[in-house]
């Protein structure tokens, strides 16, 4: 039976998730206390604000400010101690489960702090403002013939977010998760002291602010590793088992054959391993090596095959032709002539983007995801994938690994990264294709739940486990790892301002 | 509008030259979209309206397809700015190929007489420049200068239009002509491509291009790929602006040239926007031309 599903369209979206919030007390006294600071209190501003990408989660603050500069931020904080006033941060707004969403208090937009700083083209990093967003660090590096290492496949999300999240990208396998880049931060602390922080100085603090969440201190500015800039040639592998198509991903991952690898899937009709190369040399070892041992199809005999299938089975020609449609306006966005140059693709991120946004987007979005050791990934995947065809007709898998830094563990702790992964993690995002339709907030809850559930299961963790999800951050990490982090987090922030809805 | 449709993916701030200059959410097509769904009024946004520099480099970026020029348009319509508008009375009925050259390549009649010759093409003696300009502003014209204006292309074959802004508009008027932009005109003459070296920075005019865009990045690519020259346009395919022909005051030309060259290699820098020369040589020692002085 096919679920039920709001037939209101809108009218489900704007529900508060929480009533007993912070209720405004002390709001005048702090906002006559920021003299140098401008809190933006109309409702057009304020509403600009009232919910993330994901479009479920909708609260109001009672203000906003624009980050401007460290001080600026600082005495924000200091304000919001001194009177109990919570402060939300938000970078690109792309949180799906209202982690950037204000249920009152001071919405922050570290979007106001978006400015390169320099860029060392002999060391391999940039020092930027936190609030840029990867697209816009990436046309400044390109400028220099340089590139980030890995960043979300999305072109607004910002560094500052990232940092404190993870980010995935098609090479994280190789150079692990976007938040492993970071060198040195400019951290805002919960009560305002301006601190630079690294594995050398103040290493506590860095360590507590990559992967936090948001909830050890506000990152204005960020050292980062970088690389020089590469146009890359990619290539598709077609599967019809998600398990095959795992199994070879994870060899690729071990073996570095390949510069990118990942899956991205249509429902478990359609499953595309792409790898790419750096260098027609990388690429030539792969073909001389590993391609032979990649089991997936080329696109006309998995085309071919699929056709047979379908052909005997008229129940699911709906799907087939689903299929043949996403691929008529799919495939001609990943070959734009004008980002490709002699067979190679340049800009990866923006075509790659481009493309989440056209066919992914839309005014509601859920994104659960299982993070894995490799030894549990295909079994995760597998389950699921069985969830989602239990709630959606059409939906996406995107699978990758992420290459562990064994000298990062304190950073992993309590974060996506699951406490058994050694080498790499694995990461599987389920995405339903809502498109324009408006799913019940209940029916969408579910689903996460369901996902979540195999997580717990299995001992897993998640990306995005804040806001929304925070009910099972006990349960899939365990009361004495959270209650030591909620000790440190009372410690950091007395009056538990920062970002008080994501996590604790 | 349909401002209704904006969900927030902010992808329009990548290539916003307002955004770029005031890292402000309120300055922008999302920002005010936002806004509008929360209840704004085209009053409450006039500061923001009055930014806008309407280079266009919104609209192809947006994944929903909202016509952001247009609803710029319509609120300053509702708001309009304060901008003195010269009304042109003088309406010569033509029925030739004709270049409507615009406010700024107006002011050399040199260059307007040696592009003509180029493209082998008469000049208007009516470019429709106070019509741009109205429509900018949103200011009224008075009735029948639209129509008159248009009405005088009748048995015109094909216009070239530097004006980007003018140039979408009549595209809507005038759905059956031939038009199109003076850089898209002059960059396909093989007489012009020639001449462009592989160590030009060559200036795309933003409003025409992003007007029609999916067709024009696509001629652009080829010339990029014909005589390997650096253009302004950034990651996205989107041309960087300089909003030197803006009426919109609140983004710096200068900065915007700067942001342009910053880290490009180049001998001379080409524009197809005739007010983006005097731009350019401010910031650059290096040769600055206009297209149709190649």
């Amino acid at each position: 039976m096919r679920p039920s599903r709001s037939t209101s369209g809108r009218s489900t979206s704007k529900q508060q998730t929480n009533t007993s919030r912070w209720q405004s007390a002390g709001w005048r006294e702090f906002v006559s206390s920021l003299k140098d600071v401008e809190v933006v209190e109309d409702t057009p501003m304020r509403g600009t604000f009232a919910t993330d990408a994901g479009g479920t989660a909708y609260g109001m603050p009672h203000g906003v400010v624009i980050a401007r500069s460290a001080a600026q931020v600082s005495a924000l904080l200091k304000a919001a101690q001194a009177h109990r006033v919570p402060v939300t941060v938000r970078g690109g707004g792309l949180t799906t489960e209202g982690e950037a969403v204000a249920f009152g208090g001071v919405l922050l937009d570290m979007t106001g702090m978006s400015r390169v700083i320099s860029v060392d083209k002999d060391r391999l990093t940039v020092r930027t403002e936190a609030g840029i967003f990867w697209a816009s660090l990436a046309e400044h590096l390109r400028r220099q013939g340089m590139d980030y290492l890995s960043a979300p496949l999305n072109l607004t999300s910002s560094v500052g977010g990232t940092l404190g999240v993870g980010g995935i990208d098609v090479n994280s396998a190789r150079f692990g998760c976007s938040a492993d880049q970071a060198l040195a931060l400019q951290v805002v602390t919960p009560t305002g002291e301006i601190v630079e922080c690294s594995d050398e100085v103040n290493p506590e603090l860095f360590r507590r602010v990559i992967l936090d969440y948001g909830q050890f201190g506000v990152i204005t500015e960020a050292t980062l590793r970088i690389r020089r800039y590469t146009p890359i040639r990619m290539r598709y592998y077609h599967y019809s088992s998600l398990r095959t198509a795992i199994e070879d991903l994870q060899m690729l991952d071990r073996e570095e054959a390949a510069d990118y690898a990942g899956i991205l899937t249509m429902m478990d009709a359609a499953i595309n391993l792409l790898v790419a190369f750096d260098s027609g040399e990388r690429e030539a070892a792969f073909d001389a090596k590993w391609h032979a041992r990649v089991r997936g199809m080329g696109e006309a005999v998995f085309s071919a095959r699929a056709f047979l299938s379908y052909l005997v089975r008229p129940w699911r020609w709906g799907e087939a032709l689903f299929l043949r449609e996403r691929k008529r306006q799919l495939f001609p966005e990943f070959r734009r002539p004008e980002h490709t140059r002699d067979g190679k693709m340049e800009d990866r991120t923006v075509v790659f983007s481009r493309a989440v946004w056209k066919f992914w987007g839309g005014r509601q979005m859920v994104i659960p995801d299982l993070a894995t050791s490799g030894a549990k990934f295909a079994e995760a995947v597998e389950r699921g994938n069985a969830v989602c065809k239990r709630f959606f007709p059409r939906y996406t898998l995107y699978c990758v690994g992420i290459r562990l830094r064994e000298e990062h563990r304190p950073h992993y702790e309590m974060s996506c990264i699951p406490p058994d992964a050694a080498g790499w993690a694995y990461g599987c995002e389920f995405e339903p294709m809502l498109g324009d339709d408006t799913w019940s907030r209940d029916h969408l809850q579910s689903f996460k739940n369901a996902i979540y559930d195999i997580g717990v299961e299995m001992g897993a963790s998640y990306y995005r486990f804040g806001g929304m999800m925070k009910g099972y951050i006990r349960r899939v990490f365990g009361d004495e790892l959270v209650d030591r982090h909620l000790a440190m987090k009372r410690a950091a922030d007395p009056a538990m301002i920062l970002n008080r809805d994501v996590i604790f | 509008m349909e401002f209704s449709s904006c969900h927030g993916c902010s992808l329009c701030l990548l290539s916003c030259p307002v955004w770029r200059q005031t890292r402000d959410v309120r300055m922008t097509p999302h920002g005010r979209a936002k806004a509008l769904q929360n209840g704004a009024t085209a009053a409450d946004l006039q500061a923001s309206t009055a930014s806008c520099t309407l280079c266009g480099s919104c609209e192809p970026a947006c994944p929903e397809e909202i016509p952001l020029v247009d609803m710029i348009l319509e609120l300053r319509r509702q708001q309009p700015l304060k901008e003195l508008v010269p009304v042109h009375e003088t309406i010569v009925p033509i029925s030739e190929d004709l270049l409507l050259a615009g406010e700024a390549l107006r002011r050399d009649p040199e260059r307007v007489k040696r592009i003509a010759s180029l493209l082998d093409i008469a000049v208007a003696a009516d470019d429709g420049s106070d019509i741009s300009r109205a429509i900018e502003c949103g200011a009224a014209l008075p009735s029948g200068r639209v129509s008159s204006f248009i009405g005088s292309f009748r048995n015109a074959k094909r216009l070239v239009v530097a004006d980007g802004l003018l140039l979408r508009k009549l595209r809507e008027w005038l759905p059956e002509k031939k038009l199109v932009s003076l850089g898209e005109a002059l960059s396909a003459l093989e007489a012009v491509r020639a001449r462009l070296r592989a160590t030009d920075l060559y200036v795309i005019e933003p409003r025409a291009f992003h007007a029609d865009h999916a067709r024009l990045v696509r001629h652009y690519a080829a010339l990029i790929e014909a005589r390997n020259v650096k253009t302004n346009l950034d990651l996205q395919r989107l041309a960087v602006p300089t909003c030197a022909s803006s009426a919109a005051k609140r983004v710096d030309p200068l900065d915007q040239a700067r942001w342009i060259l910053d880290g490009r290699a180049f001998e001379r820098v080409v524009v197809e926007d005739a007010a983006d020369c005097a731009v350019f040589a401010q910031v650059t020692d290096r040769q600055v031309l206009h297209i149709g002085d190649l």
